[in-house]
């Protein structure tokens, strides 16, 4: 009679309790790599635990659990945290979170890797384009989840000035420009027309062309994956030529807004509403900052 | 000596020209991430209601789906309760702080597995050492935001968009071996609502899906939940760690 060997009973074995117990054999285990929880050895096995006698029944399948009443409270709508109130003096009572409290938050190791010879990017802003556009369809509302901060007003130095602000002269190195058979004339990323004797700060035209941007301008990348330049509340693109005027690109961020924004509450949010342009407050990598949407 | 010089230029050139593989991580999806760990890392307690969808590779049939629905009540820090419906039976899993057992319904059989110590702990050493799956069971883990961090060579943030009628934040990443999404909801609470998970690593790119609906927030859950009495002619059987021999 041939004998069966130790290693193919076991093999057995094992391959028929997990099939009795209905664990699947290949179940995927859990579906990130996770470190630092494993314990040494390996859990003991419980002993079979002791089944109170019952009485024999003569019903074939097996018996359903025991019902008990619903024990669970009657659902409650969805709460921030509550404690419990507490006497003066009184400590007030810590409940055990379900994982002890997340880990890291806000202060993550980027370089932590797989391959210690990547290179790592974090990027500040989202530019997945390519060839297929994943990004959701409809009305623009931003990419950045909103983030109220207070508008503090930004001015770019001496020579920079809000929409109506009045000269009665303007410096001796603005630049004349015609657009559309208006003038206007432009200074350290300002534009002015002639009015009542001077001149008044208006909004720049669309399709001006300048030669040079002012020290201080911010460089965005926009929802529709191009960069962008801006600086006192004006947005340009780099034409090769010269830097053009252009309208605000929805999704584009920038950190400054000038004097003269207005708070409108959309939808429940305070956005920020200049020369006609709204902005979404935001916070990008621990800064307050501004992104363009079309509510 | 032309020979083993013109190798050695050739290797030259191709390690030159050979750029380090870039990595691109976005500060607003680690950020939605955060917040939602956070939450959930300091919850007392909680519910939730997961279907899941996994494919199963067939040689002749290709991918076949499954699905389960389950019920998940956690409560910090060691009890656990799942009840699960579906293809893989009627079954439940009951941690007391101390002791992990499961149940199946259709069988009447229970194992339990001796195992002090935390949620956390016994989810990742039992479904490491058993093979036992905990539904959604990464976003438990404290270190969920890092491990995401460490293994993604692409972590972006979509846009809004609507699960079960809830408006989400849509996360996308690439692993080594897998590519993933989150949906995290857009409102105080954060929490995650579907995950998709595409094993590009095994054949035919079997993908996990979950739905998680129903959250309910450190709901007053009774420890009597998760004690486990053997029913009536259970029939006791050993859980067996998985086999370091198998295929």
């Amino acid at each position: 009679m041939q004998i069966v060997s130790k290693p193919t009973i076991l093999l057995l074995l094992v391959a028929a309790m997990l099939a009795l117990a209905g664990i699947p054999v290949e179940g995927m285990a859990q579906r990130f790599n996770h470190g630092g929880f494993s314990r040494p050895g390996a859990p003991s096995q419980a002993a079979p635990a002791r089944v109170p006698q019952q009485p024999m029944r003569t019903e074939s399948r097996p018996a359903p659990q025991p019902v008990r009443p619903e024990m669970r409270s009657a659902p409650q709508p969805a709460r921030p945290e509550m404690r419990p109130e507490t006497r003066p003096g009184a400590q007030p009572v810590e409940r055990p979170s379900i994982n002890g409290g997340s880990r890291n938050y806000g202060n993550h190791d980027y370089n932590r890797s797989y391959d210690a010879h990547e290179n790592v990017t974090v990027r500040q802003n989202v530019t997945v384009r390519d060839h297929v556009n994943v990004y959701h369809t409809g009305d623009y509302r931003g990419i950045h989840p909103y983030y109220y901060h207070p508008y503090r007003p930004y001015y770019w130095g001496p020579h920079w000035h809000p929409l109506g602000f009045f000269l009665s002269a303007l410096a001796t190195d603005a630049v004349l420009l015609s657009l559309n058979n208006q003038r206007y004339y432009y200074d350290d990323g300002v534009y002015y027309q002639p009015s009542n004797g001077g001149y008044a700060v208006v909004p720049a035209p669309i399709g001006a062309l300048v030669a040079a941007l002012p020290p201080g301008y911010e460089t965005t990348t926009a929802a529709d994956g191009n960069s962008y330049f801006y600086f006192g509340g004006v947005f340009y693109v780099d034409t090769g030529q010269g830097y053009q005027v252009v309208g605000a690109p929805a999704g584009a961020v920038i950190i400054q807004l000038p004097v003269g924004a207005v708070e409108q509450n959309i939808n429940g949010d305070t956005l920020l509403v200049y020369n006609n342009t709204y902005y979404l407050p935001i916070s990008q990598d621990g800064q307050d900052a501004y992104e363009v949407v079309n509510p | 000596m032309v020979k083993k010089t013109f190798v050695f230029l050739s290797v030259c050139l191709l390690s030159v020209h050979l750029p380090a593989q870039m990595r691109r991580i976005d500060t607003v999806a680690v950020s939605i991430l955060d917040r939602m760990s956070a939450v959930i890392g300091q919850l007392a307690s909680c519910s939730v209601t997961i279907k899941s969808n996994y494919d199963v590779a067939s040689k002749e049939l290709g991918l076949v789906k499954h699905s389960d629905e389950e019920q998940l009540y956690l409560h910090g820090p060691n009890k656990l309760l799942l009840k699960s419906e579906g293809d893989r039976g009627s079954r439940d899993l009951s941690f007391d702080g101390n002791k992990l057992s499961y149940y199946s319904r259709d069988r009447n059989q229970y194992g339990q597995i001796d195992a002090s110590m935390s949620l956390v702990e016994m989810i990742d050493t039992v479904n490491k050492l058993y093979g036992i799956e905990f539904p959604a069971a990464d976003f438990l883990y404290p270190s969920f935001v890092d491990d995401i961090l460490a293994d993604s060579k692409e972590l972006v943030y979509l846009g809004l968009t609507r699960v079960e009628g809830k408006e989400c934040y849509h996360i996308a990443g690439r692993g080594q071996d897998k590519t993933f999404q989150f949906w995290i909801s857009e409102d105080a609470f954060s929490l995650p609502m579907k995950m998709v998970i595409v094993y590009t690593n095994k054949e035919m790119n079997p993908q996990y899906e979950a739905v998680l609906t129903n959250w309910q927030v450190n709901p007053d859950l009774p420890d009597a939940l998760f004690e486990f009495s053997v029913p009536h002619k259970a029939k006791h059987v050993r859980l067996m760690p998985l086999s370091t021999h198998k295929k």
